[in-house]
């Protein structure tokens, strides 16, 4: 199936932080987000000609209102892009980040291009409904029974996962308490520094004497991971979706703001533009599983990039598995027999939160920074479930 | 006079009662400063955002809309006390030390403008001792102004002079109170605990004095002394735990130190028990043990006997029982007062005992003893005050019983019963309430704020109130119907429409009668008010459709409710103004009626809710297509045009059966408008109803266009609600039958199964919400659902 002319490198990724929906960038613009990692990613590398920007691909799960009229396109004009770049906004729910690297990827390998942007953007704050600004669905969906699915909240499959996985809720407060304690210790190890790209938050609000006044706050930091999180606190949180569920505020993935780039080239660009190149894009699957249990997505997809990519789970050192919810998590993990070592080690969603469309592009900065860190990280992978039913799954390798 | 604004309150001191009076301020629309101490660290304030912070728990809740805590600013009495130049009315609510409260006045008086009021709302300390802490200059301008709790919803406020207050301040004061906050005032004098707590105190020693007496248990009393003697449910004992055993002793103290004369002096002291209680930090309600405790769902009560608490029963014996419930007092009495029984002795001892202690005290204590009376009812919540009580069951004869009793030495006090009680046949008389000071009767007080209530709160024995002119009437209390009458003293030709039905319930009779009503109205009136006292509607007789369906009439129902539905049509379209005036519970097709008029006045506390729901049915007379054509008009102004979004709040309002808890909630739901007005004192409300009625019909009042072609959400909107209650119904927050339920309230709010924005008239969204009811009421588990509230008066979930 795989008729690729040439490699895909990943030459250079960065982030902004990730704030907590309504927090430190409840007045921050989605498209101005994107414009900020897209003018960072082009500056780690300072020999690129932007004219040879095939294309930017960008990932966005609610693209609408201030994420919409093709978020891509106006993100790029606003990072200063010559126009001739054109742009392009994709939506697969969550995985639209990691979607957003394949295709870049893709078209590399397809010989249609040398460089590519690949990116994700999602501004949750501005988003008065967690399912768009206008909700409207289809009576088709309640006539059969097969496909009411499509209506269930993600939290009530979560629900559906952790019965039929039986997951319990403990496991999933301890899982939940992991990954706030690992990306706590990340952050204090100066473990993000990297990858991310400070944003300076300028909030117009009214002063004195009927001026206004511009409050500059630079945010480096992600905002959702808690220092004092407990099992005790955590245990007395109640099940959101379900009377007498296990699913929690707090053993689910944050709600939450932020963007992320990517800069892919195929290997004559790499030469031309003198990069360093980071990383090889291996392998990509998306699948299909029944809607109501759309958590358990990653199991199918998993197995399918690696295949594709020709490559072992036991050789993949570094997995990011979106933290949708612990209960998928732990279902996935489980299934699977994926080392917790090996997951997120920096902590995942739970803590770190998850702009759903942008997280895919955020999460291969991440990767990408631990495998600057790491010579002896070879692959490493990106997987995420997906609302309405699918998983994604990405591969890389470290050069 | 000239007018009496305040355009701003001060209220001294964040404790339980200033931060709720601030909130109840607040509710009134009056800007209000709160102040407490500077936070000794972090941000000055801090106190008094506690506090703030603490009333959005409190239940019941302290505003009638959550916005209004946006509307009290916080301050200190370190960097803010300039702020006090911008009150008119200053409330200190510091904690009851004498010096604490001089301390704070020598400080604050230097900040308070000369024609400002200051009132203390001390409920215990000598209002002279205090106005003693104030500046000259500030006398004239002080009194005590005593809240009770919760003072949003007890209706007393005692005013209390000092010698030095100006009258006509006094007067002004007790008119904003009224009309403003909607209280109840009472003058008192200044003495110990001033009127309502110096006797209702004094009820409960001797109910624990009693209690001990005859070896009774605390549940026991409580059931004794609860509604069966027309006084809360809370009674006697667990009032004392939610009140908090060691208020309850510091008020006792007060007592024992201020009145050394009252012959009851050895009397004012708590029990040792209850002494016990304190020292172990069982406080009551808010240390969660005191008398009673909670043990998982299992309430307990200490068990004096034991030492240990007991799960607690309260069940009275039948015997007792029967002779509470017997209707004519005279016979009541005279059975409890002759019974053997320990616990009609109990009673009969402390019914003697108040008695006894308000005849002495009537002089000292009170100007008169409506207002006594008056006090209990509104501070304590008793249905009935002492003297209307003795006075019912027959003035001289317990007059002679509790001399007996005193002369035996069986009554709490030796004082015999002052020589007046004897000369007399009662206190209230149709020319006024007897004054043991003045020896003569007092007419009810004349102030004009007065003349806003055209039925107050009468006590046993007044002159009985104009009922006004009947102009028609139909069917009567068993069955319903209404009258239409008129007070031509106010406005002959507005007419006053009130239901004679059972709690206001909407049956047949009257909704014939409404028809008619509205009909003789066009013809001969300017406006009608739809006016009778609370509740103003419970919703429609269940008991009539219960019995249709097991008769299987459902073409008769769907008459009827056609009926309904011609009856709310015709409140909103008919030629002359209909105002409805609302207070307490407007539920179902009562708020459907208030929905469908051309104007509201509702009292703060009104209760008003699409409730059908919960029966297992939908709002179809009207209500459904009001919430509709509310989405229409908003959509209209709104970019897009989209209804769905205006839609969504209503339709959880009806799934859920939400009930508005106040009248500012009322408009916030959607069951009022902004337009309408909030009348803070529910006597008020008749006479506001005949001046808007008439303003309406002066300003040319026109009904509004049936509407032709409403936008409505259609399929696309229905599926979107069904959206929420797949996600109920999966995640086990909702049976399959409420989720049936609440499709078919989607279904009409949306208009039917037509194509989204398809454009159709108002009749055609009465025709789906009406087949829908009709379709609803031969499912099983509505039947089910209707008979298990008659009969709990709860809610079934099947």
């Amino acid at each position: 199936m795989s008729r690729q002319i040439q490699e895909a490198y990943i030459v250079a990724a960065t982030r902004t932080p990730v704030a907590k929906r309504n927090g430190l960038f409840r007045s921050v613009r989605p498209d101005d987000m994107l414009a900020h990692v897209l003018s960072a990613v082009v500056a780690k590398v300072p020999g690129l000609d932007a004219q040879e920007i095939g294309d930017v691909i960008v990932g966005c799960a609610m693209p609408e209102a201030e994420q919409g009229m093709n978020v891509a396109r106006i993100g790029l004009l606003l990072a200063g892009l010559p126009d001739s770049v054109p742009g392009i906004t994709i939506n697969r729910f969550c995985s639209s980040g990691l979607q957003a690297v394949a295709d870049a990827a893709a078209r590399i390998r397809l010989g249609e291009a040398d460089v590519m942007i690949a990116a994700g953007t999602e501004s949750m704050s501005a988003m008065p409904q967690i399912m768009g600004n206008k909700v409207s669905l289809n009576p088709a969906i309640f006539a059969k029974q097969e496909n009411v699915g499509i209506a269930f909240g993600m939290g009530l499959t979560a629900e559906k996962v952790a019965q039929q996985w039986k997951v319990s809720r403990e496991d999933q407060d301890s899982f939940a308490l992991h990954s706030n304690q690992r990306a706590c210790a990340a952050i204090a190890a100066g473990l993000f520094r990297n990858e991310i790209s400070p944003y300076t938050v300028r909030a117009h609000v009214p002063g004195e004497g009927g001026a206004v006044r511009v409050i500059e706050r630079v945010v480096d930091t992600d905002e959702g991971p808690r220092a004092d999180a407990s099992l005790e606190a955590l245990g007395k949180l109640k099940p959101v979706f379900a009377a007498r569920g296990s699913v929690t505020a707090g053993n689910s993935s944050q709600m939450s703001d932020g963007a992320g780039a990517v800069l892919l080239m195929s290997e004559a660009a790499v030469k031309r533009y003198g990069a360093t190149p980071i990383a090889r894009f291996v392998s990509y699957a998306v699948a299909g599983v029944p809607p109501q249990v759309m958590g358990i997505g990653p199991v199918e997809a998993i197995p399918r990039a690696l295949k594709a990519g020709g490559v072992a789970l036991g050789e993949v050192g570094w997995i990011e598995l979106n933290e949708a919810f612990a209960a998928q998590s732990l279902a996935v993990m489980r299934q699977l027999s994926l080392d917790p070592a090996r997951v997120n080690p920096l902590g995942g969603a739970i803590a770190l939160g998850h702009p759903l469309g942008a997280t895919g592009a955020i999460r291969t900065a991440t990767l990408m920074n631990a495998m600057q860190r790491d010579a002896n990280l070879r692959y490493g992978m990106i997987s995420m479930c997906i609302g309405t039913g699918m998983g994604a799954a990405g591969v890389f390798e470290r050069l | 006079m000239s007018n009496f604004i305040i355009r701003k309150v001060a209220v001294l001191g964040a404790g339980v009662m200033g931060a709720q009076i601030a909130a109840h301020c607040a509710n009134a629309d009056v800007p209000v400063l709160l102040f407490d101490l500077p936070a000794k660290d972090g941000k000055p304030n801090a106190i008094v955002d506690k506090a703030l912070a603490g009333l959005k728990k409190l239940d019941p809740a302290p505003f009638a809309a959550k916005d209004r805590a946006g509307f009290i600013d916080a301050a200190n009495y370190g960097s803010d006390l300039e702020k006090l130049r911008e009150c008119d009315l200053i409330i200190e609510a510091i904690a009851e030390k004498m010096e604490w409260k001089l301390d704070l006045y020598a400080k604050v008086a230097p900040f308070i403008r000369l024609d400002a009021i200051f009132a203390s709302n001390t409920s215990g300390l000598s209002i002279n001792a205090l106005a003693e802490g104030m500046p000259a200059a500030l006398r004239g301008r002080f009194c005590g102004i005593h809240f009770f709790n919760p003072p949003r919803y007890m209706s007393l406020v005692e005013l209390i002079p000092t010698r030095d207050t100006e009258a006509t301040m006094l007067d002004q004061l007790e008119s904003w109170l009224t009309t403003r906050l909607g209280k109840s005032i009472v003058r008192a004098k200044d003495t110990p605990n001033f009127v309502a707590n110096r006797v209702g105190v004094f009820s409960i020693l001797a109910v624990m004095h009693h209690t001990a007496r005859l070896g009774l248990g605390f549940d026991e009393v409580d059931g004794l002394t609860g509604p069966l003697i027309g006084r809360p449910k809370s009674a006697t004992y667990r009032t004392a735990d939610v009140v908090g055993l060691d208020t309850l002793a510091h008020v006792v103290g007060t007592m024992q130190a201020t009145l050394p004369d009252d012959p009851w002096h050895a009397h004012f002291k708590v029990p040792d028990w209850l002494q016990e209680l304190i020292a172990k930090g069982a406080l009551g309600q808010k240390t969660r043990a005191g008398i009673y405790r909670k043990d998982g769902r299992q309430i307990q009560v200490l068990d004096l006997k034991t030492g240990d608490y007991r799960p607690s029963a309260g069940d009275v014996i039948p015997a007792v029982e029967t002779m509470l419930k017997t209707k004519d007092p005279v016979e009541r009495f005279s059975l409890l007062a002759a019974s053997e029984l320990l616990e009609a002795q109990f009673l009969w001892s402390i019914f003697r005992d108040v008695f006894h202690y308000c005849a002495v005290h009537l002089g000292d204590i009170a100007d008169n003893a409506r207002d006594i009376d008056l006090a209990m009812r509104w501070g304590f919540g008793w249905a009935q005050g002492p003297f209307e009580t003795w006075q019912a069951a027959d003035w001289s004869e317990i007059a002679k019983a509790i001399q007996l009793d005193i002369d035996h030495g069986r009554a709490m006090a030796k004082v015999p019963l002052p020589a007046w009680v004897f000369e007399r046949k009662g206190v209230h008389e149709a020319g006024g309430s007897y004054s043991a000071t003045t020896k003569a009767l007092k007419p009810r007080p004349a102030l004009p704020v007065y003349k806003r209530q055209l039925y107050p709160e009468q006590v046993l024995g007044e002159a009985s109130a104009d009922r006004g002119e009947t102009l028609w009437e139909n069917g009567n209390v068993s069955d319903g119907g209404v009258r239409l009458w008129t007070r031509p003293d106010q406005d002959a030709r507005i007419g006053i429409l009130s239901f004679k039905s059972k709690q206001h319930a909407i049956g047949d009779e009257v909704l014939d009668g409404l028809l008619e009503a509205v009909a003789r109205a066009e013809r001969d009136l300017d406006g009608v008010v739809l006016w009778h006292p609370a509740p103003f509607a419970v919703g429609a007789n269940l008991h009539q459709v219960a019995a249709a369906c097991q008769a299987g009439q459902f073409d008769m129902l769907e008459r009827t409710v056609a009926k309904f539905q011609r009856a709310s049509m015709t409140l909103k379209h008919a030629q002359v103004p209909v105002v409805t005036a609302i207070q307490g519970m407007a539920l179902g097709g009562g708020c459907e009626f208030a929905m469908h008029s051309a104007h509201r006045v509702l009292a703060l506390e009104s209760y008003v809710g699409l409730v059908e729901a919960g029966v297992g049915l939908i709002p179809a007379g009207g209500g459904s297509k009001e919430f509709a054509l509310q989405a229409h008009y908003a959509a209209q102004k709104a970019a897009g045009g989209d209804v769905f979004p205006y839609i969504q709040n209503s339709f959880q309002t009806i799934a859920m059966a939400t009930v508005a808890k106040s009248a500012l909630e009322a408009v916030q739901l959607g069951f009022a408008k902004p337009s309408d007005d909030v009348v803070f004192h529910p006597q008020e409300l008749l006479y506001v109803g005949i001046r808007r009625a008439r303003a309406l019909a002066e300003s040319g009042y026109r009904p509004p266009f049936v509407q032709r072609a409403v936008t409505v959400a259609g399929r696309n909107g229905i599926a979107t609600c069904e959206l929420l209650l797949v996600n109920m119904a999966e995640g086990g927050f909702i049976s399959p039958y409420d989720y049936k339920v609440a499709k078919a309230a989607a279904t009409a709010l949306c208009g039917g199964e037509v194509e989204t924005n398809s454009r159709v008239p108002e009749q055609w969204i009465l025709d789906v919400e009406r087949a829908l009811f009709v379709d609803l009421l031969k499912q099983e588990k509505t039947q089910q659902r209707i008979a298990h509230t008659l009969e709990t008066g709860k809610p079934l979930r099947n």
